[in-house]
């Protein structure tokens, strides 16, 4: 049984039709979001040699961008709240642009600092918050699959990227590759013109005519809501969604799902990047040459790929769809196990084993991530959810891989590393299943007073109708 | 001494003379057998190399920082023949060594060869052989210590703009004495020296910096950055490239074109679909006023499912 918090939307999410247009545009924003920042990094030794300056203020780039876009969630949501996907995500798209093209002028690193972190990472979260939130308005019965697929769009973007960056610096140089690549996300904005408002949408024009009758149906349903067929009427509809949250919902640290889920992903998150970026060194400090190490990296982000749309799919059949919570927390249990597991493979080919399953629970995770946030919250409410849970995740993920190195430089091995990783994703995993357990018995029996609830009035209407015939 | 009695002098004398031979003997004990090879003997050599063959060649690298006597020798297993003697000599750079070719005696089923080489400066190193008569060879090659990384692409620089072109030798590898730097082909290399304007040379220990400033099209080509021991120095390759702005500016706009195109043809297709809806939909409007009517008609049930909805 679904839980109580489905679509309070004041339409019916037409699950297809111009959906799998916005899942495309969705899938661009995301990718660009993730992948973008990590493939910077190719270009890091070379400004590092032109300005001067040492390892660690060059990787401070990365930290201003990836704390800009998670502190840009919550500026992010209140104007989705108030203005829609498709206006924030092609400011977004403009931003990273313009950030990015006044960079490649820069003249210290400080520029670089406030134009590619600052700016670049606030452009960023601009595409992500509206992109997963557009497909909470668009799918419902589909939705696990739509969110799986549209998260996809990191590691194919990541693997697209990083060879083009390669490419660019090798052409360019920096400057010139920051110039071009203004212009390759600008493509967000092309994303951002696909995020059609749901309740503009009618199934004509641009659709196969096919289409036409199945949606005609669908808006005939919906006819005393949406009745004119007007542009204006559709905005209002699209504001009219999040009537109950003007900026940002803080009734939301009072809902017990959003509280369980922010509680288990905090921890969660010291622990999910790191391994992936200490995979590679991990393996030279073993004695595998830098191609090998290279290698896994590639497999790791090939299993990525092909599970997410899978966990996706798997997340929408019948059975699981409903107890999904579970499956989410069964992907965070299943990947501390991999790390748990991971120190007792041994050489290239223990290593390849534990990317491909490293590979799969990333996937998992990374599929469901924002899925099972929907699934707690509801739709209207995602917007700030996903704002207030970015900001809080902003600590871990921006910890975690500092400490994980401080880890590996104290001990000098890196199997407690991965040792404490796998406790770091096995706590929340196991916290998930029972407090979820929990959660759903609530749900049901909340669910079972409120049939109970309506089930009385209809009966007493009936009995007002029956006094009123008798009276007359 | 004059009052001693003629017994002790005696005594003294004898003490003196066997002291001296012993001495003798000692001296004739602890100098060594000449071996039987012509050339001169190992001791005076600082290095030692040695190749041992089979039926195989081998090839060493030597790596050298300072001016060194060098001995380089090649023990080459004999195999089935058992030759007494066989022929070989000495090359370097592939050019036979004059008066280098001699005869080598088989000794405890070996021919070793040795020869002693004073390597003093940079145009003394190169590739040195022992070739040995049935074809079997060993080559040392000598030289200052390599680079580890070298860079195959070239570095891209703006015009007007600067580049920094650095250079390391890594810390598995002896320090250089000093760093220098050049610019040319292969053949002629002309050293840069600082110039404040142009040139900014900054050297550590392992790390060597060449900042070209106010960067022209000239100003493009290999550089070659040299590290430098006392015996030569080891030449590492960078090649330069000035480009101007136009270049990456042409793809930059390129693209800004594609994104300006796309989204214009996305929201004209939306344009067209919402007016020709909104043709349409007020033909639908009245109908489903009507419908409306119809249904409002119908009452109670009407009214909770639009509560349902309204939640």
């Amino acid at each position: 049984m679904p839980p109580a918090a489905a679509t309070n939307l004041a339409h019916k999410p037409p699950d297809g039709g111009w959906g799998w247009a916005v899942v495309v545009a969705a899938f661009i924003s995301i990718g660009f979001s993730y992948a973008f920042p990590k493939s910077l990094t190719i270009y890091f030794k070379e400004i590092q040699e032109y300005f001067s300056v040492s390892y660690s203020e060059i990787a401070w780039l990365s930290s201003v961008m990836l704390a800009s876009m998670y502190a840009g969630g919550p500026v992010s949501s209140i104007l989705v709240n108030r203005y829609g996907s498709r206006p924030v995500v092609m400011l977004g798209g403009l931003m990273v642009s313009a950030a990015m093209v006044l960079s490649s002028f820069g003249t210290t690193i400080i520029h670089l600092y406030l134009c590619v972190g600052v700016i670049g990472g606030f452009g960023l979260a601009f595409n992500l918050q509206p992109a997963l939130t557009i497909i909470g308005t668009y799918f419902q019965a589909k939705r696990p699959l739509a969110n799986g697929l549209a998260m996809t769009g990191s590691p194919v973007f990541l693997s697209i990227l990083a060879p083009l960056n390669q490419f660019l610096f090798d052409s360019y140089g920096w400057r010139g590759s920051f110039l071009i690549l203004g212009s390759v996300v600008f493509n967000c904005c092309v994303a951002g013109a696909l995020m059609r408002p749901v309740s503009n949408q009618k199934p004509k024009g641009c659709l196969p005519p096919s289409n036409e009758a199945v949606d005609q149906g669908a808006v005939a349903d919906a006819g005393p809501q949406t009745a004119d067929s007007d542009p204006e009427e559709g905005q209002h509809e699209g504001k009219g969604q999040t009537q109950n949250s003007k900026l940002v919902d803080l009734t939301l640290f009072k809902h017990r799902g959003f509280l369980i889920y922010l509680v288990g992903n905090v921890v969660m998150f010291f622990g999910f990047f790191a391994p992936v970026v200490f995979l590679a060194p991990y393996a030279k400090h073993q004695g595998i040459d830098e191609y090998s190490a290279a290698f896994l990296l590639t497999i790791f982000a090939l299993v990525d790929m092909f599970i997410r749309p899978f966990t996706g799919f798997l997340g929408n059949t019948r059975r699981i769809r409903p107890k999904i919570q579970y499956f989410f927390s069964f992907a965070v249990s299943y990947n501390g196990i991999c790390h748990l597991l991971f120190p007792l493979a041994s050489g290239y080919q223990g290593l390849v084993v534990y990317a491909v399953f490293f590979g799969v629970g990333f996937g998992m995770v990374s599929a469901l991530l924002f899925e099972v946030l929907m699934d707690l919250v509801g739709a209207p409410r995602f917007s700030s959810a996903v704002g207030l849970v970015t900001i809080i995740e902003c600590g871990p993920v921006l910890l975690g891989p500092p400490i994980s190195g401080a880890l590996v430089d104290t001990f000098g091995e890196y199997k407690y590393l991965y040792s404490t990783c796998g406790v770091l994703m096995l706590t929340p995993g196991i916290f998930f299943f029972v407090m979820h357990y929990f959660n759903y018995k609530k749900l049901e029996d909340e669910q079972k007073q409120k049939a109970a609830g309506e089930m009385r009035r209809p009966e007493e209407t009936v009995e007002l109708k029956s006094n009123n015939e008798a009276n007359k | 001494m004059e009052n001693m009695p003629a017994s002790w002098k005696l005594l003294l004398m004898l003490l003196l003379v066997l002291t001296a031979s012993c001495g003798r003997v000692h001296a004739e004990t602890l100098a060594p057998s000449p071996k039987p090879l012509a050339s001169v003997p190992a001791l005076s050599a600082d290095m030692r190399k040695v190749a041992v063959l089979k039926s195989q060649n081998s090839t060493q690298n030597v790596q050298l920082l300072n001016p060194v006597n060098l001995s380089l020798e090649c023990s080459l297993t004999a195999d089935h023949n058992n030759l007494p003697n066989i022929s070989a000599f000495w090359s370097q750079d592939g050019r036979e060594i004059p008066d280098s070719r001699l005869t080598v005696a088989l000794e405890n089923q070996q021919y070793h060869l040795q020869r002693l080489f004073y390597i003093s400066g940079e145009e003394m190193l190169g590739s040195y052989s022992c070739v040995f008569e049935n074809g079997v060879r060993a080559d040392f090659i000598l030289a200052t210590p390599p680079f580890g990384e070298v860079r195959d692409k070239p570095v891209v620089s703006y015009v007007r703009d600067f580049v920094v072109l650095p250079c390391k030798m890594e810390e598995a590898k002896p320090k250089p004495l000093s760093w220098r730097w050049f610019r040319g082909n292969k053949t002629h290399k002309e050293q840069i020296s600082e110039q404040p304007e142009r040139f900014q040379i900054h050297s550590e220990e392992r790390k060597s910096k060449l900042k070209v400033i106010n960067l022209t099209h000239e100003d493009a080509g290999v550089y070659y950055c040299g590290a430098v021991y006392a015996i030569g120095t080891t030449m590492n390759p960078i090649e330069l490239k000035v480009i101007t702005y136009q270049e990456p500016l042409k793809p930059f706009i390129g693209i800004l074109i594609e994104v300006v195109l796309l989204v214009a043809v996305i929201f004209l297709c939306e344009k067209r679909r919402s007016k020709k809806n909104t043709s349409k939909g007020n033909e639908e409007n009245v109908d489903q006023n009507n419908i409306k009517l119809q249904e409002e008609e119908k009452g109670a049930e009407e009214g909770s499912s639009m509560r349902q909805r309204k939640v």
